[in-house]
C-alpha cells in the first residue's frame, strides 16, 4: 500500500471510528434493524475496547477485490468483560466470520450477534453474564440489631442488586411482548402498556415508532428517574445511613449518580405536587418502614427525561409509592405504584425483582455526554 | 409594537446564546414558543407563546408582558399533532380581536419542535410558525 493510499484508509478508519463513537449509546433497534440480516469473513483491523459499546472493526473483501471497513458493534466493557473478554481476545489480522443485523441508515455497521474467530472456530464476544446461583434453600433476610431489615450489604462487605426480571414497565395484569430495551413487538400494543391519557399514548406510540431512538438517557445521559433505575442493566447499591436518617442508591450505570430517600419524616416542599421551584431527576423521596416493607413516596419530577425503558411519558404531576422488600438475603421485592394525572387516565402498578451480587461493588460503567 | 419586536428579538438572542430549547419530553405543548404570525397589524408579525398543561387543559398566554392575549380554548390531536388555538386580545382602540390559530407540530421528538399553520382573527390572517425555546 502507497503512502496516500495508507493515509485514505487511515482517514477513513478513523472517520468510521468517530460515526461508531458519535452514535454511542442506544437501544439496540435504534440504530439496527433485526429485518437486515447480514453475515461476512473479513480480517480485524482494530478493537475500540470502549463503552458504551465495544466495536470491532473488520476489513471484508468485495467481489470486484476491494476491501471495506464494516465497524461490528457489540456488547460494553462490563459485560463483555464480565463474559471472559477482553481487548486482545481478537487482535488485528484475525480472520472472523460474523453474525448480526445491519444498521438502518446504510452505513457500513453491524450489531454482531456472533462472531467466531476462523482458525478456531471459537466463538468469541458472546455475553454469559448471568444472574448468580441461587442457594439451595434460601438465606434469611440480614437484619439491623434492632431487627428492621437490611437492604444493603452488610458488615462492610460490597454487594448490589441487579439482574431485573424485568427491564420493561407494564402495567399489573397486561401481558405485552416486547424487547429488552421496551420497543414493542407490535405497536398495536401500545394502548395495554399503561392507562394512557390520548397525548400521551400518541406520544408513546411516536418513540416507538422511531424505535426509542430519541432516549434522553442514552442521548444526553439524563438520569433514569427512580423506577428506571431498578430496571437498569448495572445495577443499583443500598448505602443505608442510618446515623443521618437516609439511604442512599448509587446508580451502576448511566451517568452514576445517586438518589437520596429520606427517613427523617421531613414535609414534601414546593407548591403542586413536590419540589415545584426545583424540580428533580429523582424527585424527593421521603421514605418509612411498614413492618418489613420499606415504603418511598416520591414527587417533584422534571420533565427533562425518560422515566422508564420504552418511552413510557410523564409530566411534573408525577407521584410514585415504590415499596421494597427483602423476603430472603438474596432477592429485593420491588412494587411500584405510578400516579401521574397529567398523562395517565388512573394510577397503576407493576412489580418486579431484583438478584443480591453479593461481595462486589458497582461495575465502572460511565456515561458522560454520550461517551463512556 | 417596536418594543415587542425588541423583546422577541432580544429573547431570541439571549435563546440562541444560552444554546438552544431545553429539553421536555413530557407534554409536547407545554414551554415557550417563539416566532411569527405573518401580516398580523394589529399585534405585530412576531409572536411569543407561552403555554402549559395542567393535566386536563391547554392553558397559556400569548405575548405576556406586552398584549397580555389569554389563551382560551385549545386543543391537541395526537392524531397528525394538530392543535387550535383561541384566544382573544384587544387592538388599540380597545375592540375585541378574536384569534384562531390552526397548526401542527412538526419535529415532535426535538426539544426546539416547530408548530406550523395558520392564524386568522376578525381583522386578518396569515401563517403561522413558533419553535419552543
Amino acid at each position: 500500500m502507497n503512502r496516500r493510499a495508507a493515509l485514505g484508509s487511515g482517514f477513513a478508519l478513523g472517520a468510521l471510528l468517530l460515526a461508531a463513537a458519535a452514535s454511542a449509546h442506544h437501544a439496540i433497534a435504534a440504530k439496527f434493524d433485526d429485518a437486515k440480516p447480514l453475515r461476512f469473513d473479513g480480517i480485524v483491523s482494530s478493537v475500540d475496547w470502549r463503552n458504551p459499546h465495544v466495536h470491532l472493526f473488520v476489513n471484508v473483501a468485495n467481489a470486484d477485490g476491494s476491501v471495506q471497513n464494516w465497524a461490528v458493534e457489540l456488547e460494553s466493557t462490563v459485560l463483555l468483560g464480565k463474559s471472559g473478554w477482553s481487548h486482545d481476545t481478537l487482535r488485528p489480522g484475525d480472520a472472523v466470520t460474523v453474525d448480526g443485523i445491519a444498521a438502518r441508515d446504510g452505513t457500513r455497521q453491524l450489531w454482531g450477534r456472533r462472531v467466531l474467530e476462523s482458525a478456531t472456530q471459537r466463538q468469541v464476544f458472546d455475553v454469559k453474564d448471568t444472574a448468580p446461583q441461587s442457594p439451595q434453600s434460601p438465606r434469611p433476610t440480614p437484619r439491623w440489631p434492632d431487627g428492621q431489615p437490611r437492604l444493603g450489604a452488610v458488615d462492610g462487605a460490597g454487594g448490589y442488586w441487579a439482574y431485573p426480571t424485568s427491564t420493561v414497565l407494564v402495567q399489573a395484569g397486561a401481558t405485552v411482548a416486547m424487547d429488552a430495551d421496551g420497543v414493542l413487538a407490535k405497536l398495536a400494543d401500545a394502548p395495554r402498556v399503561a392507562p394512557f391519557q390520548p397525548w400521551a399514548l400518541g406520544l408513546y406510540e411516536h418513540r416507538q415508532r422511531r424505535h426509542l431512538a430519541d432516549d434522553p438517557g442514552f442521548l444526553n445521559c439524563k438520569p433514569p428517574g427512580a423506577l428506571r433505575q431498578f430496571q437498569s442493566p448495572y445495577g443499583v447499591q443500598f448505602v443505608e445511613d442510618r446515623e443521618r436518617n437516609r439511604i442512599f442508591l448509587l446508580l451502576g450505570s448511566g451517568n452514576r449518580n445517586y438518589r437520596i430517600v429520606y427517613l427523617d419524616g421531613r414535609d414534601q416542599q414546593g407548591q403542586v405536587q413536590g419540589d415545584d421551584d426545583n424540580p428533580l431527576y429523582y424527585g424527593r423521596a421521603s421514605g418509612r418502614w411498614e413492618g418489613d416493607t420499606l415504603v418511598v413516596e416520591t414527587r417533584g419530577f422534571n420533565e427533562d427525561f425518560w422515566f422508564t425503558n420504552g418511552g413510557l411519558p410523564h409530566t411534573d404531576r408525577l407521584s410514585l409509592i415504590e415499596r421494597f422488600s427483602r423476603p430472603t438475603l438474596d432477592t429485593l421485592r420491588y412494587e411500584v405504584t405510578v400516579d401521574d394525572p397529567g398523562a395517565y387516565t388512573k394510577p397503576w402498578s407493576s412489580g418486579w425483582e431484583l438478584r443480591w451480587v453479593g461481595g462486589e461493588e458497582l461495575p465502572v460503567y460511565f456515561c458522560q455526554d454520550n461517551r463512556s | 409594537m417596536r418594543l415587542l419586536r425588541t423583546i422577541v428579538a432580544v429573547a431570541g438572542v439571549a435563546v440562541g446564546i444560552l444554546g438552544g430549547a431545553t429539553a421536555q419530553e413530557g407534554h409536547p405543548l407545554k414551554g415557550s414558543w417563539l416566532g411569527e404570525w405573518a401580516g398580523n397589524t394589529t399585534h405585530g408579525d412576531n409572536i411569543l407563546l407561552i403555554l402549559d398543561w395542567d393535566g386536563s387543559a391547554i392553558t397559556g398566554m400569548i405575548n405576556p408582558g406586552t398584549d397580555n392575549i389569554p389563551v382560551g380554548k385549545a386543543s391537541l390531536d395526537p392524531k397528525g399533532w394538530v392543535i387550535k388555538i383561541e384566544a382573544e386580545g384587544k387592538d388599540k382602540s380597545g375592540a375585541a380581536v378574536r384569534y384562531v390559530i390552526e397548526g401542527h407540530i412538526e419535529d415532535l421528538e426535538l426539544p426546539n419542535r416547530s408548530i406550523v399553520g395558520s392564524w386568522s382573527s376578525n381583522q386578518g390572517r396569515g401563517t403561522f410558525m413558533v419553535s419552543r425555546q
